[in-house]
């Protein structure tokens, strides 16, 4: 059984298509990371996912249960963090996360120490005295990420959980991510931060405007584009024409292009290409000062199968 | 934990929102009481009745009107600052949900006016009191009424003043046309007869009149006093029940209120 799937789901609002005929499934126990820009219809996958939007067409089933016929059931087995913070404006942080935690049968004895350590490691326990509606952007966004990690439901969904944050509170959030999941929850993560699937995802899946263009793991994703590495020589002397010649017939490369004493080249796998780049070289006499190796980030992956840059509108 | 239980949890989670915004509510609460002292106090020595005693049920009334009209402002920013996205990810069904703010709110009223009623029972005799908390649960169903009325309200406002006016135009007309402030044959020396029937039959009135008879008068509380004060509330209940599943039921489909 999948720990989420969807069957030809589609979502419109009025004459605008956010979901089309997508068929989308995720494994238990896995951080499946949605990739897209906005407006690609991450988020309205989430909110069908969590109940709260209805879907125009086809169906949706969160741990073999429909969304859509048993809501209530679903909303027992899943917890979401949304991507603007949602909170009592009047209420103090741990009184939220109190409240979050006897909505879904939190043990009352270990209730407050679990409140108390996940504030201490989201950083929130010195602004425990505040209202919500005095906190910043970035610890309301920790706050509900703490809601979701109280909970610890079988399906976590994060929704941007790092948008306003700073790098060291996204380390933290991404870090208790991986250990939710660890302990056993299949994660949802939708970004559009290329960093934060890198570091995150079990698996990816790109969405562009509705549809689902391609889902795998990112080392697979990145070995589907041409040129999967990108290798930089750097040479003592400006790169000779026989030499180059002599690198083209060592098989694997993709393309080439040498400038002065630097090379640059693509190739298929730069750990079988770059021992026998060095031997060619030695035996020519030119000097390697310099080799980098670069693989091409998930956005150069988007970039391939949707033509469009992460950052581009849709 | 039933789902009961956190319907209940939900109700009192947003009840708790009343004592939150707590000098709103001392404020107005004040105004209240300054109006019974003073303005019933001086009038009683002018007019040819004891008007302290016909007024401070009014006011008691308002206070219950003012204060479940509050659940329309707590639904309002509620969907406009996504709590009640997120109370739609709980596990609770939506008729629980409705039922949560419907009950909350008819807390709200009764909190208010039982204050308010405390401050009055000092003029009041003995077996007033009784008689006065034999009228809560009737006066909670009515505060659930004028709750679910504001909620309707709530759910067709695009903007927050919008809801204002909405809720200031029911207050105008619910109290100019009732016996909260004067009695039913004053209305009639000024105004037609259907008129004078509307104001009898106001919910504002009828607890107003309750209240006077059998609590500040002392007389035996009447079982269709009872009936009328729910044949009035509940299908106001029902009303605003109505139009906040509406409104959860827009989300679901537009996403947005």
């Amino acid at each position: 059984m999948f720990a989420v799937e969807t069957l030809s789901l589609s979502k419109k609002y009025g004459k605008t298509d956010a979901l089309r005929e997508l068929n989308f499934t995720v494994d238990e126990g896995e951080i499946m990371v949605i990739l897209g820009p906005n407006g690609s219809g991450k988020t309205t996958l989430l909110m069908t996912l969590c109940t709260i939007l209805k879907p125009t067409s086809g169906t949706a089933k969160v741990m073999g249960i429909d969304v859509v016929k048993d809501g209530t059931k679903v909303r027992e087995v899943m917890g979401i963090a949304f991507q603007e913070a949602r909170g009592f404006w009047r209420h103090k942080p741990s009184s939220i996360l109190k409240f979050h935690a006897s909505m879904f049968d939190i043990d009352p004895v270990k209730r407050q120490d679990l409140i108390e350590q996940t504030m201490k490691e989201l950083e929130l326990w010195e602004s425990r005295d505040k209202l919500f509606m005095h906190l910043s952007g970035g610890q309301a966004k920790r706050l509900e990420t703490a809601k979701v990690l109280v909970q610890r439901p079988k399906l976590a969904i994060f929704d941007e959980p790092t948008s306003q944050v700073d790098l060291r509170g996204k380390r933290k959030i991404w870090d208790k991510i991986r250990e939710l999941r660890d302990q056993g929850s299949t994660i949802i993560v939708a970004t559009n931060e290329v960093r934060e699937a890198e570091y995150l995802a079990d698996r990816v899946t790109i969405l562009h405007k509705g549809t689902l263009v391609v889902r795998d793991s990112i080392p697979k994703l990145k070995d589907a584009i041409a040129g999967g590495d990108v290798v930089e020589v750097g040479f003592e002397d400006p790169v000779a024409d026989k030499l180059v010649e002599d690198l083209k017939n060592l098989g694997g490369i993709l393309t080439m292009s040498p400038e002065g004493n630097q090379l640059r080249a693509n190739v298929s796998k730069a750990e079988d290409w770059v021992p026998r780049m060095t031997s060619a070289s030695y035996n020519m006499g030119a000097k390697i000062s310099t080799i980098k190796i670069t693989e091409p980030s998930l956005d150069d992956v988007f970039l391939h199968f949707t033509g469009k840059s992460l950052e581009e509108n849709p | 934990m039933s789902e009961f239980s956190r319907l209940v949890h939900i109700a009192r989670t947003d009840f708790s929102y009343f004592f939150r915004t707590k000098w709103l509510m001392a404020i107005l609460i004040s105004l209240n009481i300054s109006d019974m002292l003073v303005t019933g106090l001086v009038y009683k020595g002018l007019v040819t009745f004891d008007y302290f005693r016909f007024l401070v049920p009014g006011i008691v009334v308002m206070g219950l009107f003012s204060a479940a009209t509050d659940t329309g402002r707590r639904i309002w920013l509620a969907l406009r600052e996504g709590v009640v996205q997120y109370y739609m990810t709980l596990p609770v069904r939506t008729s629980g949900l409705v039922a949560a703010y419907i009950i909350s709110g008819g807390l709200g009223g009764i909190v208010y006016s039982g204050v308010l009623l405390i401050i009055a029972f000092v003029v009041v005799p003995p077996q007033g009191i009784m008689n006065a908390i034999l009228l809560l649960p009737f006066l909670f169903i009515l505060a659930t009424g004028i709750a679910g009325l504001a909620a309707f309200f709530a759910s067709i406002s695009r903007v927050g003043e919008i809801y204002w006016v909405y809720a200031q135009a029911l207050q105008v007309s619910m109290v100019t046309i009732s016996t909260i402030f004067y009695p039913s044959s004053t209305i009639a020396q000024y105004l037609p007869g259907p008129i004078v029937v509307i104001a009898e039959y106001n919910p504002l009135s009828l607890a107003a009149g309750a209240l006077r008879d059998s609590a500040f008068g002392g007389g035996a509380l009447s079982t269709s006093v009872f009936a009328n004060l729910l044949g009035v509330s509940l299908p106001l209940a029902g009303i605003g029940a109505l139009s906040y599943w509406v409104i959860l039921r827009t989300i679901r489909i537009r996403g947005k209120p």
